[in-house]
């Protein structure tokens, strides 16, 4: 089995230096130079661990200014194979609808893509959402959270997506679409050697017209998203209690506690 | 910082740094108290590729500059400077080899320098820097050269699996030859228990009519002592390197103590004499680097770089001592317990002094070298 990976990356500004603009209420995204968004490095590490067990190609995909290509070299230098930049005016102020679209359409065009691996959120947005936008827009199976992956066949993946109170075990078909969350692995250092070799290849940089995209769905025209405000909202700690793993027992405990509130 | 350095020198920077303060700064304290290195540690830093820094690509290397290996052995000496002691001794060989090696020995070394440490060997136990005072011999039989001798004080000594030696073909002749461990003949000897840098193997070596071909003499018949001088001056600027690491760490140290021990309620970095060492110490690091940065930036440039290499280490070398003498005194009581880096700092400063040259080698050859450029 030789697999096709994708792995999707963005270049964030480092986390003490994040500004939001005051008008647009976006992250602003300068000049100065970024880091790779931690949790990418763990959707490396799962590509390139797969790609060492069973052979693969991975190729990473990034859609950004062309300073984002130093977030894609620190990829190869980890061990990726390509790096493709979407990269062009026409993609500016994309949300996530239009960033998901853009990066599906590259898929499509890359044409023979079994998995494609996203971080499970950035850390400058921290929406989540790209991953499984682009896997709705290819209309392939998503798992969302993994924090382990077992054995994989030629035609299916099972995952564990590891959430705050519970732990899902999922089987998908492929193609599918997968975002990692950091317990899934460490990721490795890039090689003194594979950096040097990073910068000795190319990485293609495909537009708007390189891909076969509807005009209204790109960059800000295809952005409905309006942000009014940004604020940190208040952690809301829930009280939680476990019942047991016995059902019977559990769902006796379960009534004697909706008897004593006066619930039921 | 006096060099600017390229992006890819510049990811390779972040990456060392990143490396260093998660692999190697935890272990600071424990490499010197057990006078080794845990092998996890080795091991990583030879799976991460650090042992093929200047090897070339073709080899399965890296290819990086003077530059980006005086980095690397910087960022690596601010959190432990024995680790970045290894790494001199294994560069300043491989240097050796890619500049004088034959091609075909090439072929055969450098892609093991990837995985393998390598080591110089020129000290004897009856001479040190005088190489021509040197008995380890090299007589050729008919196709092959018969190796006898020892070699003392070698960095890296009993860890490294490959060596260049130098050995004498004539009275007044040395050539440099190359030994793997795995030779029939080749035999480890003592391991030196030094006060300082007590993570670096330093060892001894015996050939004992160990049999080599023509293939395995780096350079020509009696270019051993020019090689000699040139692993010298390699190394030195890499001694600086490590120098101004010692000095960074001090300082890293320095600071977070000053800034958490009070004297009558205010945090003694606000007294003016500590001020005053901190001073130093930030002085020293800074000179220090600015020597071996010149000295890399001239190696790069195919420029004369002997005079500000010796330079780098010498200065150097007297700055991280002094720096740690100044730390140690910030610290009082805690600067010269166990418990506390500095006391190891000291100790480690104290090797740069000797290695790769005496203090007082280093003073007739800076004094050779400036009068040559008076007019």
């Amino acid at each position: 089995m030789s697999l096709h990976i994708v792995v999707c990356v963005k270049q964030v500004p480092v986390s003490n230096n994040l500004k939001i603009d005051p008008v647009t209420k976006n992250v602003m995204r300068s000049s100065e130079p970024g880091i790779m968004n931690p949790f990418d490095q763990n959707a490396i590490e799962a590509a390139l661990k797969m790609k060492e067990r069973y052979g693969a190609k991975v190729t990473l995909l990034s859609m950004g200014p062309k300073n984002f290509e130093i977030t894609l070299r620190q990829g190869l230098a980890m061990g990726a194979d390509d790096a493709i930049l979407l990269s062009s005016r026409a993609f500016g102020g994309a949300d996530t609808l239009a960033t998901g679209y853009v990066l599906s359409q590259a898929i499509k065009a890359l044409g023979d893509v079994h998995l494609v691996f996203f971080g499970r959120q950035s850390i400058d947005a921290d929406t989540g959402q790209v991953g499984p936008i682009v896997a709705e827009f290819l209309n392939w199976p998503q798992i969302t959270y993994i924090s382990q992956i077992y054995p994989v066949d030629n035609k299916s993946i099972e995952a564990v997506r590891l959430m705050e109170n519970m732990e899902q075990s999922i089987k998908v078909t492929l193609p599918a679409v997968f975002t990692v969350r950091s317990e899934l692995n460490e990721p490795r250092y890039a090689t003194p050697r594979n950096i040097m070799l990073s910068y000795q290849k190319d990485i293609q940089v495909w537009d708007e017209k390189k891909l076969d995209v509807d005009p209204n769905r790109i960059g800000i025209k295809g952005s409905p998203t309006v942000v009014r405000k940004v604020w940190t909202p208040k952690k809301i700690v829930k009280k939680s209690e476990s019942l047991g793993e016995d059902p019977d027992s559990a769902a006796r405990k379960l009534l004697q506690i909706l008897r004593a509130r006066n619930i039921i | 910082m006096s060099v600017v350095l390229k992006e890819h020198q510049q990811m390779l920077h972040q990456m060392v740094v990143d490396f260093a303060r998660k692999e190697i700064k935890p272990l600071d304290m424990q490499i010197d108290k057990q006078q080794a290195y845990p092998k996890e540690l080795w091991h990583k830093i030879i799976e991460t590729g650090f042992l093929g820094l200047i090897v070339p690509n073709e080899f399965g290397g890296a290819n990086f500059d003077a530059i980006a290996e005086a980095q690397t052995i910087f960022d690596i000496a601010c959190n432990n400077a024995s680790v970045a002691f290894t790494l001199e001794g294994h560069y300043k060989t491989v240097d050796q080899v890619k500049k004088y090696a034959k091609d075909s020995l090439k072929e055969k070394y450098l892609p093991q320098a990837n995985k393998r440490i390598f080591g110089f060997g020129s000290t004897e136990p009856q001479g040190g820097s005088n190489i021509m005072g040197h008995s380890a011999s090299a007589i050729k039989e008919g196709d092959y050269w018969i190796l006898n001798g020892n070699k003392t004080m070698i960095t890296n000594g009993g860890l490294a699996e490959v060596y260049l030696v130098l050995l004498k073909t004539a009275p007044e002749e040395l050539t440099c030859f190359l030994v793997d461990k795995d030779m029939p003949g080749f035999k480890f000897g003592k391991q030196e228990d030094f006060f300082g840098m007590r993570g670096t193997p330093v060892g001894e070596i015996f050939l004992e009519n160990v049999k080599v071909t023509d293939e395995y003499m780096i350079g020509k018949i009696g270019q051993g002592a020019e090689i000699g001088d040139q692993a010298h001056y390699d190394a030195r600027i890499n001694m600086g390197a490590i120098a101004a690491g010692i000095c960074q760490h001090a300082l890293d140290v320095v600071l977070d103590y000053a800034k958490q021990r009070k004297a009558i309620d205010k945090p003694i970095i606000e007294l003016f004499s500590i001020q005053n060492k901190i001073t130093e110490i930030a002085i020293a690091k800074e000179n220090s680097q600015l020597l071996y940065e010149e000295a890399a930036k001239l190696k790069n440039e195919g420029k004369p770089y002997a005079k500000v290499a010796t330079m780098a280490k010498s200065y150097g070398s007297r700055a991280a001592f002094s720096a740690c003498d100044h730390a140690l005194q910030v610290l009082g009581g805690y600067g010269y317990s166990k418990e506390y880096p500095i006391e190891h700092l000291l100790r480690d400063a104290r090797a740069l002094q000797i290695a790769e040259g005496s203090l007082e080698k280093m003073v007739i050859e800076i004094a050779k070298e400036v009068q040559k450029e008076v007019v």
